[in-house]
């Protein structure tokens, strides 16, 4: 065995800024992708048929393709074909964001779809709006429902973000990289890495069992 | 109040009601009753277009029902409309059940409609539960809270499909106690129902229906002890 922590000590503070570096996009590709995601969803169950088939073709490509490819394809080719010099957080974002909404899309799709017919049933009856209904009385009870599937997608994406490191972000995947070639030493910041990754999945996993049990107070 | 004209329903090729035409006057309570799969229910959703007609027309205080597809949830407004599995919302309190709709569709501030909803509230007598949530409640409550949400929005008119048929026998009571203190303030009251005791005593008028045929109308009294169809008279020896 020839390990020793010892020697990426002057390199924990660099990793570290990592955290953030990852949190930031990552937080910003999960908004993302769960705003257009219900957009898509509420267009894949809406009665507008052009939204329909764009919704569904829009779920195809993006669930279709690799991920990586994605994010090569936004971060080279956007300023081969418009000048625009577009740095790696926002193709990030980007790619993620994009990515993440056509699964979530399908995931808030089954949701509405699984909550009692009779719930809209009573909301129209009472003459209430169609935007009002679907924000006030269908989707609280569809994400209810399906939090712990959004989770799994959100816990997903954090994970996955390490593929950002092929376009140079230096997030914390990239440091361990950087950090190993410098030491010629890649186990132990790698393993240092890992650690820090799982220790923010479970810190998601933690977030999500607040938000169940407080969805569940209605039981 | 209520006009319909030769409303005719099918579900692909399956003719559930056919040349159905009646009219309801203001403060009158009818009842549908028939065997299952006559197309009560069908009628009763017709009446505030959950369910949409194939063809005929339908008129709720002189405006076309199906005419006026953008503007039907100002029309659904004044129709109250009571299930049989009460679909309450359950993420919400009984209290925010009854106040959400008039809130958020007639723009009532929330004091106004937090005081309405407790005075309906006292009078379906379920007044110390209105910071329950309806998982907790008896079917026969639940029921109760169902008609004071129907009543929040100050309706002109009454729906009620099949109010009583998912309760324990011995809550139909409490409910069907409701539903006579209504009928005897005025409301105008449309009523799909099993119960025929509620039928001969609170209606004013019985509509028979029979495989999407109205077969026969009538004033319960006349139509319990002397139906004049053949179906009619078979329906009733099978059920009183």
């Amino acid at each position: 065995m020839n390990l020793d922590f010892s020697q990426i000590v002057p390199y924990i503070p660099f990793m570290l800024e990592g955290i953030w570096v990852t949190l930031k996009f990552v937080f910003f590709a999960i908004i993302l992708g769960s705003i257009l995601g219900t957009l898509l969803a509420l267009f894949k169950i809406g009665s507008i048929k052009p939204l329909r088939w764009f919704a569904d073709a829009y779920t195809s490509v993006f669930r279709g393709t690799p991920l990586i490819l994605q994010l090569m394809i936004i971060y080279y080719s956007i300023p081969q074909l418009t000048g625009y010099d577009i740095s790696p957080f926002l193709s990030a974002i980007l790619a993620f964001g994009l990515n993440s909404s056509a699964y979530i899309s399908e995931i808030i799709r089954a949701g509405i779809q699984a909550v009692d017919k009779g719930q809209m049933e009573a909301a129209q009856a009472l003459g209430v709006p169609y935007r009002a209904m679907m924000k006030d009385i269908i989707l609280p009870q569809a994400l209810k429902n399906i939090l712990p599937a959004l989770m799994n997608e959100f816990i997903t994406l954090t994970k996955e973000s390490a593929i950002v490191s092929t376009i140079g972000y230096l997030d914390l995947m990239r440091r361990a990289q950087v950090v190993g070639a410098d030491l010629f030493r890649n186990f132990e910041p790698l393993l240092f890495v890992g650690v820090i990754y799982w220790c923010l999945v479970m810190g998601l996993t933690m977030i999500g069992r607040v938000f169940e049990r407080r969805l569940k107070q209605s039981d | 109040m209520i006009k319909v004209q030769n409303l005719y329903k099918k579900f692909g090729t399956n003719e559930v009601l056919s040349d159905i035409s009646t009219t309801v006057a203001k403060g009158e309570v009818v009842s549908i009753i028939g065997p299952s799969g006559s197309g009560k229910s069908t009628f009763l959703r017709c009446l505030n277009l959950l369910e949409v007609p194939t063809s005929g027309s339908i008129e709720i205080n002189g405006k076309n029902l199906t005419a006026s597809k953008k503007t039907i949830h100002k029309i659904r407004q004044q129709i109250g409309m009571v299930f049989q599995h009460f679909h309450l919302f359950p993420h919400l309190t009984v209290l925010e059940n009854l106040t959400y709709a008039p809130m958020k569709a007639k723009g009532v501030k929330k004091t106004e409609a937090e005081m309405k909803a407790r005075l309906l509230l006292e009078r379906v007598g379920l007044s110390e539960k209105e910071k329950a949530y309806p998982n907790s409640l008896s079917g026969g409550q639940k029921q109760r809270v169902a008609i004071a949400r129907a009543l929040a929005m100050e309706p002109e008119l009454m729906l009620f499909d099949e109010p009583t048929s998912a309760l324990d026998p011995e809550m139909v009571k409490e409910v069907l106690d409701v539903m006579k203190d209504l009928a005897k303030s005025g409301m105008t009251m449309v009523v799909v129902t099993h119960e025929m005791g509620f039928a001969r005593e609170v209606a004013d008028r019985v509509l028979f229906l029979d495989h999407g045929v109205l077969v026969e109308e009538g004033q319960p009294v006349e139509f319990f002890s002397n139906p004049k169809t053949e179906r009619a008279k078979d329906f009733l020896d099978k059920v009183l």
